[in-house]
């Protein structure tokens, strides 16, 4: 009775199978744990290999005799209808870190990693009365506030929906990428008010002692650019949701790193004279932070406005509107809206207008089916029988 | 209702199109959310919210030049802090504005729900500038505490923060004060207009339609929706003519105003309060927080005038009073991410209106209910209904869209009735 959510991968527009937009192009047989979308929450299994050579594109089970698209979601609110309280989701998010999959195993020990070194400095700094030591333990804090967000996310957005979230919870992982991207565009903005602060001031101001600490944290974050790998690109095809979220944290690391080896950089070239060294490695790194993080700022920026999803052309919109309005019973096709929930989930909405007395059914499985060979699993459409 | 008005409603239909053309057309893709009535009432709402800000940015601005000159004068680190945290004021007004002007652009095929969206992703943002600059102050204070015994004015500080603090003031009332403007204003027009415009906006735009006669069978469609709907409420009948001419739309507003108010002003009463722009909202939290890390600086400054050798009390009180500031911000936080994550409104009771579409006759299963909003105020629904299979598809959908639009006030819904 329960349809198997369909992950077609774009076969229609180019993205091969060896596409490197996407993550783990360099690893031909990974098997990337996928949280599934409604059943049962086993990790490993019965997931296809991401880059088997056999893929096809187009994956869709043949319709049986009553095969409805539409028909096999049955969405019954599970549990409770109102507002979950905080603590129950919150142990419930905990439990699902415990079994979680790599990436969040990986997360949780630099998390760790980075609450202990900055706990070090920061005592190390008040006792010695070095503000700069300080100053970093506290940027160091803040980065590792965010990481434990995207942590959390990455356990709360296996949730199913409910009768409050009908959509789920993976909208989530969108918005901690998001978060994360905007973090980062701050600390850009900061470093660029700190190169001209240098700039202003007196070079001799530069404090040397930092730069123990620059390097231990260029090495903890390195860690963590090497745990990330396989997201170590600038402009991503995402595939689902975790991609927008691990892609944010591999870029906060990897930031994090260039801060540090910009910082240490400064250091040396000051230490043998060149002039206004500090001034042009921070202006560098935060130019190089600004256009790391953009493009993943407008992506998640752009799902969670509810763009057109931006996997599936217009031009392939336009067609399908004018498949269906080529039929003859179809008077009118209006108010087309689609948008993604989370990238790979898109949801639509449609509204026909068919001559009177025409049978509705073989519409709807005519325009199901059209949509859901673009990607389209969620749709809804409405028809109105002109009279 | 009998041919002749079904042949005057043609005749203002086509007349009706023209001045329109320009707003509307977006593709193939026709837009609900930029029909005519709910562009005047949001410009509206727009306009007001935009003057209050820009009113607001020129505040803040000539005091921070004030601050700026003052500092730099005196020659006092303080006060060009200040001088700085009016500028994060700046920059988030800057962004609420930005936020509400954008939120008015034209939706596209790209963009096919329009831009309101873009109102969430602001306020999200000067949230987190408040999280941030929150996060700054404290560091500040752990700063000045291992700077040791430096010379740390009490009385400066004191001076400076409550110049701030009145400057905040002024700003949170010039923010704040729309008790009288938002009452009775807010959801009457929007929904009532709801439905007609729905069927009114089919004609605009590039339409893919096979021939000539689907004007006319699509306002008899259009006309025996208002028959439904004619016994459910006399205003309704108002309306019907209100909107077919676009140029009196200004004046049915405000005639309509207390017709629809009277029933509903219980309601109204309490959606009032919602009705506030958000970004204003977001900006006068932005405001109210300065205030309020203000005070917290005084009390500081104070008990370090008084007895220098207690510094730590500075700590102590940033952090408390930063504390405070966070706390006010989560509700703002939890209405945002609610409309991100796609949820039901709160407003809404989607047990309710899943029971009461189960008890309508003929309906057999409600699945694939999904509630959400695109902005705070703005909601829309997607169902699949199964209805049996002798029933009348045309009459059920109306059936369900009537029920939707009048019990929940829901006009943007989309039905796809099975059988």
């Amino acid at each position: 009775m329960t349809m198997e959510p369909i992950q077609t991968l774009n076969g229609d527009f180019g993205f091969t199978g060896n596409d490197r937009r996407f993550a783990f192009s360099r690893q031909a047989s990974f098997q990337q744990p996928r949280t599934p979308i409604s059943t049962d929450s086993t990790d490993l299994g019965l997931r296809k290999p991401f880059l088997s050579r056999t893929d096809s594109s187009i994956d869709i089970p043949p319709p049986g005799p009553h095969h409805h698209y539409w028909s096999g979601h049955d969405d019954k609110p599970s549990g409770s209808l109102e507002r979950s309280n905080f603590s129950s989701f919150v142990l419930s998010v905990f439990r699902n870190i415990r079994s979680g999959h790599r990436y969040m195993k990986r997360l949780f020990f630099m998390i760790s990693l980075n609450v202990a070194y900055s706990t070090v400095e920061l005592l190390i700094g008040l006792f010695t009365g070095r503000v700069g030591l300080v100053s970093d333990a506290v940027h160091l804090t803040f980065g590792c506030g965010l990481l434990t967000f995207s942590l959390f996310v990455m356990g709360a957005s296996r949730k199913k929906p409910d009768g409050d979230y009908t959509y789920g919870y993976k909208r989530l992982e969108v918005l901690s990428a998001f978060t994360n991207a905007l973090f980062l565009l701050f600390m850009s903005f900061s470093l660029a008010v700190e190169a001209l602060h240098a700039f202003i001031q007196d070079e001799s101001e530069h404090k040397h002692y930092l730069n123990v600490s620059a390097v231990t944290n260029l090495f903890v974050n390195l860690i963590g650019v090497w745990f990330f790998r396989n997201y170590a690109r600038i402009n991503l095809a995402y595939r689902n949701a975790e991609d927008m979220n691990c892609h944010s944290v591999f870029l906060h690391v990897l930031t994090d790193s260039i801060r540090s080896a910009g910082l240490i950089l400064a250091s040396w070239l000051l230490s043998i004279g060149v002039e206004n060294a500090e001034v042009l490695c921070l202006g560098l790194v935060s130019v190089a932070v600004f256009t790391l993080v953009l493009p993943l700022f407008r992506a998640t920026g752009g799902i969670l406005l509810q763009m057109a999803p931006p996997s599936i052309p217009t031009t392939a919109f336009s067609k399908c509107l004018r498949q269906i309005s080529a039929r003859e019973d179809i008077l009118e096709v209006s108010q087309a809206r689609f948008w993604e929930l989370v990238p790979g989930h898109v949801v639509g909405s449609l509204s026909i207008q068919v001559k009177k007395g025409v049978d509705d059914r073989p519409i709807l499985e005519f325009v199901h089916r059209l949509y859901h060979d673009f990607g389209v699993q969620d749709l809804t459409v409405q028809i109105d029988h002109a009279s | 209702m009998a041919a002749p008005s079904s042949q005057h409603t043609q005749i203002i239909e086509i007349s009706g199109e023209l001045p329109d053309t320009g707003r509307k057309i977006c593709g193939e893709a026709t837009c609900e959310f930029s029909d005519a009535g709910s562009i005047s009432k949001d410009s509206e709402e727009r306009s007001t919210a935009m003057r209050k800000l820009l009113i607001a940015v020129s505040l803040c601005v000539v005091f921070m030049a004030v601050e700026v000159v003052g500092g730099i004068k005196a020659n006092s680190l303080a006060i060009l802090t200040d001088a700085a945290h009016l500028l994060s004021d700046v920059a988030a007004f800057a962004i609420s504005l930005f936020s509400i002007w954008a939120g008015g652009w034209e939706p596209n095929p790209r963009q096919s729900f329009g831009f309101f969206r873009i109102e969430i992703l602001g306020a999200l943002v000067s949230m987190q500038l408040i999280w941030l600059l929150a996060g700054i102050l404290v560091y500040e204070a752990i700063a000045r505490l291992i700077a040791g015994p430096q010379n740390v004015d009490g009385f400066l500080m004191f001076v400076v923060a409550a110049f701030g603090l009145v400057v905040n003031i002024i700003m949170a009332l010039v923010l704040g004060h729309d008790h009288g403007h938002g009452h009775g204003h807010g959801h009457g027009h929007g929904h009532d207009h709801g439905h007609g415009h729905d069927h009114h906006g089919h004609s605009h735009g590039l339409s893919v339609s096979t021939s000539r006669d689907v004007k006319h069978t699509k306002d008899e469609h259009h006309h025996t929706h208002d028959d439904h709907t004619h016994h459910h409420d006399d205003e309704k009948h108002s309306k019907d003519e209100h909107h077919h001419t676009h140029e009196d739309h200004a004046h049915h507003h405000d005639h309509d105003h207390k017709d629809v108010t009277e029933p509903l002003l219980g309601e109204s009463k309490a959606k009032s309060e919602k009705k506030r722009n958000i970004n204003v909202h977001g900006a006068y939290l932005h405001v109210l927080g300065d205030s309020i890390q203000s005070v917290g600086v005084m009390i500081g400054g104070a008990i370090i005038w008084y007895k220098p050798e207690w510094k730590i009390v500075d700590l102590i009180c940033t952090l408390i009073f930063s504390v405070i500031v966070l706390a006010t911000t989560i509700n703002m936080l939890r209405n945002i991410l609610e409309v991100l994550m796609e949820s039901t409104p709160r407003e809404i009771d989607a047990t309710q209106l899943q029971k009461g579409l189960l008890e309508m006759e003929d309906v057999v299963a409600v699945h694939e209910l999904h509630i959400w909003a695109i902005t705070v105020g703005k909601i829309l629904l997607a169902c699949h209904v199964k209805i049996n299979p002798e029933a009348d598809a045309d009459i059920m959908l109306d059936k369900v869209i009537d029920y939707i639009k009048r019990v929940h006030n829901i006009s943007h819904v989309t039905i796809q009735i099975e059988r």
